[in-house]
């Protein structure tokens, strides 16, 4: 069940690689079908890697979750790694949109960085197998996906950059060249660290001290308290 | 990438003593699976990799340790000791707070920059070498967690900082390292000395306060004796 609260989650722009289709025959025009054993394949590695772990999950596992046949899979991916790239690639990008989206709805760049977490932390908690996937078993992955993994964090920096608009030189002068990746870092760390622990409920909880984290820097302490526990 | 790491000075290490060498050839074998994690992932190293760039037999490697995992567990016990006993020497006499921070910080980043491959195989490889080698990780990273805690006692916002902040300044400051790592920057590591004290006693400390320590220190971050120095 995914968050009943938040309707934008069953919206048709949910990517259908993570919503699970059903299995089985659907009559439907090849190039349809061609799209959806790939969609179906990813989601199906979702499942096999949040119940075996990256190392663990062969590709009988992932086949047998998407319910297709082994040949199905090397007609879309040539490896393990590939279809978890894909998978990666996948959630990475409907994390950012929504991310993105939630950010550029507030005014205020206070509530627009809380926004923003607020929809990171929403996503992670709602689908834990798919949190799992892109903060623990991607630094599993190899080389190849931990670039991505970098690549994706270090995405987040402008939309804490854009705090240093309109700050006086002081603040400005105590913020340094790595704030920002800092700030990140340290976001991501306490994210990835509850997922690893199977504790990924208890994300939302987060927030304020996340947002207060984040904030401090530009507001001072007092200030970005206010904005946290708003 | 340093590749000098295999001639560093052991750790206590005295005479030329069969213990001695035994040692030596542990630290190789380590430093050599360090090096090969860090080039290609921990997860695509074999034992065979370790073996040859370590330059010993197959059997001395199966003399010192069971299995790769047991390699890496090894390697990361013996960073994280050497790592925090570094720290220790130099932060665990002093006093003043915002002080003891900078001195360990600097004995950290002292640290990574001597030994880029094995701070990187651990900072980086811990999740994919399984739940014990996270473990140690874990542990290692509460030790960081006392030390920044112990500001709460001196900052004006003690009680009501967030209680998540020190785990997420260290993972912030963890991050800044890895990335430097990874673009093996390790050279560079000790001059993010003044904006990474900056950044982890801010909280505490506002940031006028906290830039305050650095500046007056500015000089000293680029030379020597910079935990010798005593506060003005």
């Amino acid at each position: 069940m995914r968050d009943p609260v938040n309707p934008s989650v069953e919206s048709p722009e949910y990517p259908p690689e993570l919503a699970r289709l059903p299995p089985g025959r659907h009559g439907l025009p090849r190039e349809f079908v061609a799209r959806n054993q790939r969609e179906r394949l990813i989601a199906g590695l979702a499942e096999a890697v949040a119940e075996n772990g990256y190392s663990g999950t062969t590709i009988a596992h992932i086949t047998r979750h998407a319910a297709v046949s082994r040949r199905t899979f090397y007609e879309h991916f040539n490896s393990k790694d590939e279809c978890f790239i894909a998978a990666y690639d996948t959630v990475m990008t409907e994390l950012n949109r929504r991310v993105g989206e939630a950010f550029e709805q507030e005014e205020e760049w206070p509530q627009a960085v809380r926004a923003g977490l607020a929809a990171m932390l929403e996503f992670l908690t709602s689908e834990p197998h798919l949190a799992r996937l892109s903060m623990v078993e991607a630094l599993v992955a190899g080389p190849v996906v931990v670039e991505r993994y970098d690549a994706a964090i270090q995405s987040l920096v402008p939309y804490f950059e854009a705090g240093r608009e309109g700050r006086s030189d002081e603040v400005l002068a105590g913020l340094s060249s790595t704030t920002e990746e800092a700030l990140v870092g340290g976001i991501v760390s306490l994210i990835s660290r509850r997922i690893f622990a199977d504790r990924t409920k208890e994300l939302e909880a987060l927030l304020p001290d996340l947002v207060e984290f984040a904030l401090t820097p530009y507001l001072g302490s007092t200030e970005a308290a206010k904005v946290a526990r708003a | 990438m340093a590749s000098n790491s295999t001639q560093r000075p052991l750790p206590g290490g005295h005479a030329l003593s069969r213990d001695f060498i035994a040692r030596h050839q542990r630290a190789r074998i380590i430093d050599a699976l360090a090096l090969e994690a860090s080039e290609k992932g921990y997860r695509a190293v074999t034992v065979a990799n370790v073996v040859k760039r370590a330059g010993i037999a197959r059997s001395t490697f199966y003399e010192n340790f069971s299995s790769k995992e047991d390699c890496f567990l090894e390697a990361q016990r013996h960073a994280i000791s050497a790592a925090l006993e570094e720290v220790v020497a130099a932060a665990g006499e002093i006093d003043d707070w915002p002080r003891r921070v900078e001195a360990g910080l600097a004995a950290f980043l002292a640290y990574i920059a001597r030994e880029p491959a094995l701070a990187r195989t651990c900072m980086v490889e811990a999740l994919a070498a399984g739940p014990a080698a996270v473990r140690s990780y874990e542990e290692s990273l509460q030790s960081f967690v006392s030390l920044f805690r112990l500001g709460r006692d001196v900052s004006p916002y003690g009680g009501e900082l967030p209680e998540a902040l020190e785990e997420a300044l260290i993972g912030g400051v963890f991050w800044i390292l890895y990335q430097r790592l990874s673009l093996a920057e390790a050279g560079t590591i000790e001059e993010l000395l003044p904006e990474l004290v900056e950044f982890t006693l801010t909280p505490y400390l506002g940031a006028e306060a906290a830039r305050g320590l650095t500046t007056t220190k500015a000089g000293a971050n680029r030379g020597t004796g910079m935990y010798e120095q005593s506060p003005e």
